[in-house]
């Protein structure tokens, strides 16, 4: 057997891991040769129950599966090339297998998990090239798209940048980074609250001045009133400064939020479908509604807030040491106390912040759900259940907080009494100095106020962090979505648009919603510009997904899709976009009037444009007898039209756009045969300049398609005209034949 | 029900809506060439090449087990339905149990050892039926589903599946470490 490296010169040799000892010695008692062994790979997961490797041997003549270590027979083969019909790689839940068709049925022959799929798959082919006797070649393996290439983490596809390496800094800096520029503001205010702290460092010190040499001495009367009026100044100045200060930082954290509400709003209209797929609507709402207010309550919280309390705690504590330095440390004994109350905090209270933004977002979606549903509710008679369902999260969302609310308040009050500890040793300590007469009363009264505003911020930090920590996760929620990489990513060099032709091509493409489950499989064709094409199949082939490419709603993982001969990945979204027009299969409609639906696409709502379009779809009719005509309001998802009227609004908006290739995914489903016939004579007359790909299950409506796509299970099975595809007795023929049985049904 | 690519799922024979219960009178389970599942059902000639799938996988994991095979199309036909599993042999239970085992391949996790979370990846170190491992997987809602009652089903990066059958059966420690971050 061939360890890495010293194999036969003339057969490539693809072995993946070492061959350890002892399998190579069973493999030598099998009578193969080093040079033999042309793929080998150990799986993860044993076949059997034992805790042995599994290694998989591929020669030339045969499959192979040994056991390491466990001796006797093979675990499974040796089976020889030509008992083999077929190999595959059967994808179970969580792991997969290795499978030869053995004698018409599938054998395991290797069970192995996600992470060896790229290993097996070039196993698999190179195995398939033996079998059909080609020429082996190893497959395109290497380095992993799907991996990020410098710490191996899988990734979800696409061009997404990996997590784990990108990092981020801190959410605090790059809010902090948000405010940059509104530096001229910050520096203001940062100088006024400098002066507020030193301002606010007066009183206790002439609090110290009046007891020592007016109220004890009980002379100096007439500085009594000096006294008061400069505290009322000071008192004047503070309030005077706190207003200032905070309406700057209103302002800016008004004008941060607006920008962060601007900024979150165009990255949801850039991600990709893929990200909607999983990231339910209600949930993104709640970020751009309110997880943004705290960003807004973070400038203040800055400025009013936490700089102002370490100021503060640094002023007076230089106060306090400047006045007596032995007095000072007593205050500080309570420090500690704090620092570990925020250590438990952060450990026991924080957690509990998670379920309440979990049930708030929850109920969001619920909210969501039910209201946009809510035909569906009162049809099914489910309004008790749905009340049921909220009142479920309502109950959660009502133990989260008090769960919250209990703890933090405890917490609070804790701190609250560790504070007045201080308090007491200053009576106790600083009673006796003034007693041995070492500080004046006067002194001792000083540090009373001071202390007083000492512990004061001292408890604003520590609960800043309780708001910090809301505010963190806030932010993480915004700058999830901001730094969300789940885009189609434009190419930087967008190739030179192609003149508008209406080509469309797909070269070898494979798509899967899921990276290892493929829906699209290798599809190849090219429809040549103003081609009206047909697109059938069963019900879930393939058919949506693949038009789906074609808008570039997905990327797909191998192949390219090409419109008007370049890759749309190098096509400028404006320019694939002016090209390409789609009429969904379920109708969408905004909350517009008519003619702003019609007109959606189009940069003016030409009046005389929006007729056009609405009769080349059949829809003028229908639209003029409404008395608001083409001024009517729709309600949401385009209540107060019928199912038929909604899908040819939807068709009058795609032709409206004057699109060069015009996709029709089930578009006349729902219409009467009559309007579908004038439909149909619309099409006719508007597709005779553009491409258009049709789907439709009524096959009547592909009569004279240009061509038609036969799809089955993700791969193009039969194409041709509807007269040649009939001829041929296939899968399309096979479906006529059903369908005009059924109308057969419907006229006798 | 996640199928690779050279593999798709048919809907094939279910289409009149009955539902072909097998009942431990009419199957008889067994092992065939191959270490292969073999089912034979009221005496017909077996089917061979036949694997279990659960079809409330989330909420009943040990009842509606469907039992399939291969066509030669390349798609799945479905053999029956076994609603009750328990009502069969012991040594027929087992063997569907194996299947099921293998065609959803599962760490059970019995503790926590620590979790731990940076830039929006979650890094767990459990104990599981293998020994001690440790795995990450995406902080997403979607990653982490509901399994059973009271169970919780991780999905790590590698769509490797991890399995906490019980929360409420971990150790108190444990549940709390778990649930601070997955606390849905
Ligand atoms: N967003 C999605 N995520 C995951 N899988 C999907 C998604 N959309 C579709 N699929 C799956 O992809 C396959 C093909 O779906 P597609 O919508 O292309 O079918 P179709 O041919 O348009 O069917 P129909 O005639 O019913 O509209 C189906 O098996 C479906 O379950
Ligand atoms: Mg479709």
């Amino acid at each position: 057997m061939a360890h890495n490296g010293d194999v036969h010169a003339n057969v490539p040799a693809f072995v993946v891991n070492a061959i350890p000892g002892p399998v190579r010695e069973q493999a030598v008692a099998m009578g193969l040769k080093d040079e033999d062994c042309i793929f080998s790979a150990c799986s993860d997961i044993g076949l059997d129950d034992g805790d042995h490797d599994n290694w998989v041997l591929v020669t030339a003549a045969g499959v192979v599966t040994l056991a390491a270590g466990a001796g006797g027979p093979p675990l499974r083969g040796p089976f020889g090339m030509d008992q083999i019909r077929k190999i595959r790689l059967f994808q179970a839940v969580g792991s997969a297998f290795l499978q030869l068709e053995i004698d018409g049925t599938y054998v395991d022959v290797a069970h192995f998990s996600n992470a060896l799929r790229d290993t097996f798959s070039r196993l698999r082919s190179h195995v398939e090239q033996l079998v059909e006797g080609k020429p082996l070649v190893d497959a395109p393996g290497g380095a992993d798209s799907r991996r990020c290439s410098s710490c191996g983490l899988p990734l979800a596809g696409g061009d997404e940048s990996c997590p784990r390496c990108k990092g981020g800094s801190g959410i605090t800096a790059r809010s902090i980074g948000l405010m940059k520029p509104y530096w001229k503001f910050s520096l203001i205010v940062f100088l006024m609250l400098c002066l507020r702290v030193a301002l606010s460092m007066i009183p206790p010190y002439l609090v110290k001045v009046l007891v020592d040499r007016v109220l004890e001495p009980r002379s100096n009367v007439e500085w009594l009133l000096l006294f008061v009026l400069g505290l009322l100044a000071v008192a004047v100045m503070v309030m005077a400064i706190n207003v200032v200060v905070g309406w700057i930082s209103s302002a800016v954290g008004a004008r941060i939020g607006k920008e962060l509400r601007e900024k979150l709003h165009e990255k949801l209209l850039d991600l990709n479908v893929k990200y909607f797929d999983r990231h339910p609507a209600g949930g993104l709402m709640s970020r751009v509604l309110w997880d943004v207010e705290y960003f807004h309550a973070f400038v203040d919280q800055v400025a009013g807030g936490f700089l102002l309390n370490v100021m503060m705690v640094l002023g007076i504590g230089i106060m306090l040491f400047y006045m007596n330095w032995q007095l000072a440390l007593m205050v500080m004994v309570p420090i500690p106390l704090v620092i570990v109350g925020t250590t438990l905090f952060w450990k026991h209270v924080y957690p509990k912040y998670y379920p309440v933004w979990e049930t708030q977002s929850k109920m969001a979606q619920h909210l969501s759900g039910v209201l946009s549903g809510i035909r569906m509710v009162k049809v099914f008679g489910q309004e008790s259940r749905e009340r049921t369902r909220f009142g479920e999260t309502a109950a959660k969302m009502k133990s989260a907080r008090f769960a919250l609310q209990s703890s933090s308040i405890t917490f609070s009050h804790i701190m609250v009494f560790v504070f007045g500890l201080g308090g007491l040793i200053i009576w106790y300590y600083g009673g006796r100095l003034v007693l041995d007469s070492r500080i004046s009363l006067g002194t001792l009264m000083a540090f009373f106020s001071y202390v007083g505003m000492f512990y004061g911020p001292v408890h604003a930090l520590s609960m800043f962090s309780n708001w910090m920590t809301g505010f963190v996760s806030a932010g993480r929620r915004v700058f999830e979505v901001l730094d969300s990489d789940s885009m189609l990513h434009e190419s930087p060099r967008p190739a030179a648009a192609p003149d508008v032709q209406g080509a469309i091509e797909f070269r070898n493409v494979t798509f899967g919603y899921e990276p290892h489950t493929p829906v699209i499989h290798d599809v190849s064709f090219r429809i040549e510009p103003g081609q009206f094409v047909g697109l059938v199949g069963r019900s879930g082939s393939g058919k949506t997904t693949l038009v789906n490419l074609v808008c570039r709603f997905y990327d797909p993982q191998e192949g390219e899709v090409l419109v008007d001969g370049v890759n749309v990945r190098d096509l400028s979204r404006q320019e694939l976009r002016r090209r390409v027009a789609l009429v969904l299969q379920d109708p969408f409609l905004f909350r517009a009037s008519i003619r702003d639906n019609i007109a959606y696409g189009c940069t003016e709502a030409d009046p005389v444009a929006v007729i056009g379009a609405a009769k080349a779809a059949n829809a003028h009719g229908f639209i003029s007898k409404l008395p608001g005509a083409y001024d009517t309001k729709l309600g949401e998802m385009g209540a107060g039209l019928s199912g038929g009227e909604r899908q040819r609004v939807t068709i009058a908006r795609a032709i409206a756009r004057q699109p060069q290739i015009l996709v029709l995914d089930e578009a006349t489903s729902s219409v009467d045969t009559e309007a579908e016939f004038e439909i149909q004579k619309a099409l006719a007359r508007i597709s005779r300049n553009r491409t258009t790909i049709a789907i439709a299950h009524r096959l009547t409506t592909l009569k004279n398609a240009d061509r038609i796509l036969v799809m089955d299970s993700g791969s193009i099975i039969e194409r041709g005209t509807h007269r040649e595809l009939l001829a041929g007795h296939g899968v399309y023929a096979n479906m006529v034949n059903i369908q005009s049985q059924l109308a057969c049904i419907g006229t006798e | 029900m996640i199928m690779a690519d050279d593999v798709a799922m048919t809907d094939a024979g279910l289409c009149d809506g009955s539902i072909d219960w097998l009942t431990p009178e009419n199957a008889h389970v067994y092992e065939g060439a191959f270490s292969m599942l073999c089912c034979a059902v009221n005496g017909a000639e077996p089917v061979s090449g036949v694997f279990a799938i659960r079809l409330f996988p989330a909420s009943f994991p040990d009842s509606y087990i469907a039992l399939l095979t291969d066509t030669p199309g390349g798609g799945t036909t479905e053999v029956g339905i076994i609603q009750y599993l328990e009502e069969f042999p012991v040594e027929e239970q087992a063997l569907v149990r194996s299947s099921l085992a293998r065609h959803y391949h599962e760490q059970v996790i019995s503790r926590v050892h620590k979790v731990e979370c940076r830039n929006g990846l979650l890094f767990f170190d459990v104990d599981t039926q293998r020994g001690r491992e440790q795995f990450v997987m995406r902080w997403e809602y979607d990653r982490a589903q509901e399994y059973g009652a009271n169970g919780k089903l991780l999905l790590d990066v590698e769509e490797n599946r991890f399995l906490i059958t019980d929360l409420a059966a971990l150790p108190a420690v444990d549940k709390r470490r778990f649930t601070r971050h997955i606390y849905w």
